[in-house]
């Protein structure tokens, strides 16, 4: 079941691609769109969207690098060690979930390294992979969607944002303590 | 609050850095001045046209650890040497980091003055009647500030990849917001968009149930759900700047932006590509194990965010924020 669920969504991803190209140009084509010249005309925002995004990457991944390169993770893990401990979340996965909204490539270097170290199957290695994918790098989406619009009062996107993440990594400790849990 | 987190994330960052350098140079930490023992197997000696012995510094895992305080080494060190006998003082070593080399070399080498290698002073060097190996005695060259140098490099290359991420979008954002434009022109977001308006109606009341945003929201939450990150920004973007299409306030987000952007960080996703391949290339039994945890994990996170969106968008403080300010600049909180 699961794997057949898993071989499905995988056709799917591969065909979804050339599948929407050959419908969105082919339905246009129908409907009398000049479509090379309306491709064109929405393709030039491209740059501009890119360029836009420039300064709110700068300035949230610059941030995120400083506090990424000082230990202060680490320092984190210690304070916040003893309140995982009571929900049954393993203190080695605790960075996994602090940098999981922060970067995308930090999580995915610490989910690594917890592999490496304790085994893709112990329950370790299960919670550390569902926590990666149980949740997005909100700072780093918060970025560039909110920079792509010039948004520079964000309201409670982060708070927000802060909450799906929590949920998502307690979510994450609950489903993998039923499902696999010592 | 993201003024807030943003400061603290530079400024906790910065006085960690200086902490941790403090107590390192305080308790020593990298054991600057102070000689380690090791033997050296010498593969090649000096010749009359060379000047240097090359080989393998070898160190003891307990060694190592007693000499740094530390417990992590677990197996014997075969680290590369090279020493080059100078004319006057004491012979420099020259210790190229490798696969071999212990992760606490490698980490200091990154405060090092060269970030490839080790140097060092040989104090002492004591042959054996074989002439195969030698007793060393080598300080290794001080290192001092490692985490505040950290910190810098770290701030100078995220400024980099910040510029490289968002020129690596241009392409794909070309391709697919030309595509979005053909679709919106021949009238197909429309029909997917009115497929839809039971659940976009509540998700996103303040949106027209048949504003292109909807259509390019539900093409983003789409793409994101079948893994297809490359289109799913893109669409993402395009459904951000209709949204701003119908914000009464320049630069301050809307409800449904916050909304929409707490779906895409609950990050929904039907097949997590990355993580079961990175648990396939560490040997895992079962690496689609996780498929059905990360559903239900991400299903947590997504319901949570846009529950707490809906809640925190009626707070007063949130609520006042959209309102239409006269004369005045607007406060970005």
């Amino acid at each position: 079941m699961g794997d057949l669920f898993r071989a499905l969504i995988n056709a799917v991803s591969i065909v979804a691609i050339p599948l929407l190209l050959i419908l969105f140009l082919g339905y246009g084509i129908l409907k009398k769109v000049r479509v090379y010249e309306v491709f064109v005309e929405g393709a030039k925002e491209g740059f501009t969207t890119a360029i836009r995004i420039i300064p709110y990457l700068v300035a949230m991944l610059c941030a995120i690098g400083i506090f990424r390169a000082s230990g202060a993770l680490e320092l984190l893990t210690t304070v916040l060690a003893p309140v995982t401990n009571l929900i049954g979340m393993p203190p080695e996965t605790l960075p996994m979930a602090l940098m999981r909204p922060l970067s995308g490539s930090g999580s995915l270097g610490i989910m690594t390294e917890l592999m490496k170290v304790h085994g893709p199957d112990s329950f370790i290695g299960v919670l550390a992979s569902t926590m990666y994918g149980s949740s997005e790098t909100t700072f780093y989406v918060l970025a560039v969607y909110f920079g792509s619009v010039q948004i520079k009062n964000t309201r409670h996107a982060v708070p927000a944002g802060l909450i799906a993440d929590l949920f998502g990594m307690l979510g994450a400790v609950f489903i993998c303590r039923i499902l696999f849990g010592v | 609050m993201l003024n807030y987190i943003w400061i603290s994330l530079i400024a906790i960052g910065i006085l960690v850095a200086v902490g941790n350098d403090v107590r390192d140079e305080v308790q020593n930490s990298y054991r600057n001045g102070i000689p380690i023992e090791a033997t050296v197997a010498i593969q090649k000696s000096p010749t009359s046209l060379r000047q240097t012995w090359e080989g393998d510094l070898i160190v003891n895992a307990e060694a190592f650890n007693s000499f740094y305080g530390i417990k992590t080494v677990k197996v014997e060190i075969h680290q590369p040497i090279v020493i080059n006998m100078v004319t006057t003082g004491e012979p420099e070593a020259s210790l190229p980091l490798g696969s071999a080399s212990p992760d606490l070399w490698k980490e200091m080498a990154k405060a090092a003055t060269s970030k490839e290698k080790l140097v060092g002073a040989v104090r002492s060097m004591t042959l054996a009647p074989d002439q195969r190996t030698a007793r060393l005695q080598i300080v290794i060259e001080p290192i001092r500030f490692m985490k505040t140098k950290a910190v810098t490099q770290a701030a100078l290359d995220y400024a980099t990849t910040a510029v490289t991420i968002a020129l690596g979008l241009i392409g794909i954002m070309a391709l697919w917001l030309g595509v979005m434009k053909v679709a919106e022109e021949a009238g197909l977001l429309r029909i997917v968009t009115r497929m839809l308006t039971p659940v976009t109606k509540r998700l996103f009341p303040d949106v027209p149930t048949d504003h292109p945003a909807i259509g390019a929201m539900i093409m983003n939450i789409a793409a994101n759900m079948l893994g297809l990150s490359n289109a799913a920004t893109p669409l993402g973007l395009k459904a951000m700047e209709e949204l701003n299409k119908l914000n009464p306030k320049v630069g301050t987000a809307t409800n449904a932006m916050v909304t929409f952007l707490c779906i895409n960080t609950g990050g929904l996703i039907l097949i997590p590509a990355t993580a079961i391949a990175v648990r396939a290339s560490a040997g895992s039994a079962n690496p689609g194990i996780i498929i059905g945890t990360s559903i239900f994990g991400a299903g947590c996170a997504t319901v949570a965010g846009v529950v707490a969106a809906r809640i925190l968008q009626r707070l007063p403080r949130y609520k006042k924020d959209l309102e239409p300010e006269v004369g005045k600049e607007a406060s970005h909180g």
